[in-house]
């Protein structure tokens, strides 16, 4: 498991570092599908199946569409990636912060980040996450009705901004 | 934009900031900034021309950025201390990020970069809205962290009167002007943040009036740069009078109202043994001081040349409303006699 949750860590990092990286939007996209996918496993490792499986399902769903978009919107012939130099600057530049940082803050606050929620309960009924989302419901219904309705104005500022004819944002004046 | 459109985007400009406001829990506060930078992004964009749409990118993605730091730094509290209340924050680490975070979302300082090119390409109304509206919410938190980063804050305040003054010393540009003058009033509110929070709220109040003055007068006068200030004289002489005043206000010259928060913020740096501060921070508003005086010398200072027939245009009743303009000039000049009563009842 501890071999597994550092390979998912690792390539996280190393997902982050290509999307920070990377001009050609094809591969930040890319990095970006990777990063998500371990993010999905990290949280499996740490206890939390349902939200790993919503956050697959919804974001990988949904932006996978955009990502299309935007790739296909911003196409190019010939895409820089890791091999070519400026792009190999960048990735030595990020990864020499990434040690640096994490050396200053090594045996800090990072070694809570091994405990699973709900490590010692095999005997509980109610998992974690499932549990989080039941409270959710309970307690804060308010604020789901807020978040639709934000879902809602949300497709009303896309709406907005997109809208052809002269009138959007989009398009070249 | 259709009126239904832009009045719901407005409603829930107001429905984002007030959830900010009435949060004591960090993930409510932090989707309250999210719905206030939502709905703002189209009334950005409204005027199809390619300068704001580039400011309401700039704006997306830097606010972007900053809710991002916010939530990042919420689950990190969350996991470090187990609870999310705004009020109860003991880790270092979190308090750094909000604070970070926070200040990236108001503009101050060392990550100000963002905000003179997002108001430069936004009409003045919606730059008026930037300024004083979008300022509230992060501001509201701001004042929450309690036990704040004392360095960080001083450091943050610093910078931002000096970048404040010295970025705007070289613009032609009003709206840039605006920009830095905000820059540099924040600076003044952070500074004081920690000895005295109702101190900042009324810098942030009085700020917040003066600045919309400004604006609605630049507004006014269809103005966004030096050379057009230099003929209003010839449009609306008594505001043009006013308009000096005004600015020296936002300056903090003595006898106007601007000075009161000035005056009051060195008063508390000296009574904390922070005379350095003081005085530094004193320096830093000379600098703007410089470019207000330069706005008034073009306004109604100097008379510029200009040919007989352009001193006499036709004057036709303006169609904006009067009485707000009318309103917050007088506060924005006159409050200064209030400062005894301010002070007993803000700082009892």
């Amino acid at each position: 498991m501890t071999y597994i949750m550092s390979l998912f860590l690792f390539g996280l990092v190393l997902g982050l570092v290509a999307v920070a990286s990377n001009p050609s939007p094809y591969f930040a996209a890319l990095g970006l599908v990777v990063v998500a996918g371990l993010g999905c496993g990290i949280l499996v490792g740490h206890g939390g199946h349902f939200l790993s499986l919503i956050l697959f399902l919804i974001y990988l769903g949904g932006m996978l569409v955009v990502f299309a978009y935007s790739a296909a919107l911003a196409a190019e012939p010939y895409p820089e990636s890791w091999g070519s130099r400026p792009v190999m600057v960048y990735i030595l530049a990020y990864v020499v912060g990434v040690v640096m940082v994490s050396g200053q803050f090594w045996g800090g606050w990072y070694e809570t980040s091994w405990v699973p929620v709900d490590e010692l309960g095999e005997l509980s009924v109610l998992r974690g996450d499932s549990g989080g989302v039941a409270l959710m419901y309970a307690g804060g219904g308010g604020m789901l009705v807020i978040s639709a309705w934000v879902l809602l104005l949300t497709l009303f500022v896309v709406l907005e901004l997109t809208r052809g004819l002269s009138r959007g944002a989009l398009r070249a004046v | 934009m259709n009126p239904i459109v832009s009045c719901t985007l407005l409603i829930t400009l107001g429905l984002g900031t007030t959830i900010t406001f009435a949060s004591s829990h960090w993930f409510l506060a932090w989707m309250g900034l999210e719905i206030n930078t939502l709905a703002i992004l189209p009334l950005m964009a409204q005027h199809h021309h390619p300068r704001a749409t580039e400011a309401t990118l700039k704006y997306f993605l830097t606010q972007a950025t900053a809710a991002s730091t916010l939530l990042f730094a919420t689950t990190t509290n969350a996991w470090l201390n187990g609870q999310w209340d705004i009020q109860h924050m003991t880790h270092p680490l979190p308090i750094t990020l909000f604070t970070i975070a926070l200040a990236l979302k108001i503009g101050l300082a060392p990550l100000h970069i963002w905000l003179p090119e997002v108001l430069q390409g936004l009409d003045l109304v919606t730059g008026l809205i930037m300024s004083t509206w979008q300022k509230l919410a992060p501001f509201a938190l701001l004042l929450q962290i309690y036990p704040a980063n004392s360095t960080l804050l001083i450091m943050l305040g610093l910078a931002s009167t000096l970048i404040g003054g010295w970025g705007g010393l070289n613009q032609t540009q009003l709206r840039k002007i605006l920009a830095y003058s905000s820059i540099a009033h924040l600076g003044w509110m952070i500074l004081v943040l920690q000895f005295s929070p109702a101190l900042t709220l009324l810098t942030l109040f009085l700020y917040i009036i003066m600045t919309f003055s400004t604006f609605l007068v630049f507004h006014l006068n269809n103005a966004t740069n030096i050379n057009t200030l230099a003929t209003t004289w010839t449009k609306t002489p008594a505001l043009t009078a006013l308009t000096p005043l005004l600015l020296l206000s936002l300056g903090g010259l003595p006898p106007l109202s601007g000075f009161m928060p000035k005056w009051l913020i060195l008063q508390e740096l000296t009574k904390q043994d922070l005379a350095l501060t003081a005085t530094l921070a004193a320096l830093t508003a000379l600098l703007s001081l410089y470019f207000y005086l330069r706005l008034s010398y073009a306004l109604a200072l100097t008379m510029f040349p200009n040919n007989p027939s352009g001193t006499s245009p036709w004057r036709l009743q303006s169609p904006q409303i009067m009485y707000p303009l009318a309103l917050s000039i007088t506060a924005a000049l006159t409050l200064l006699p209030l400062t005894p009563t301010v002070t007993a009842l803000m700082m009892p």
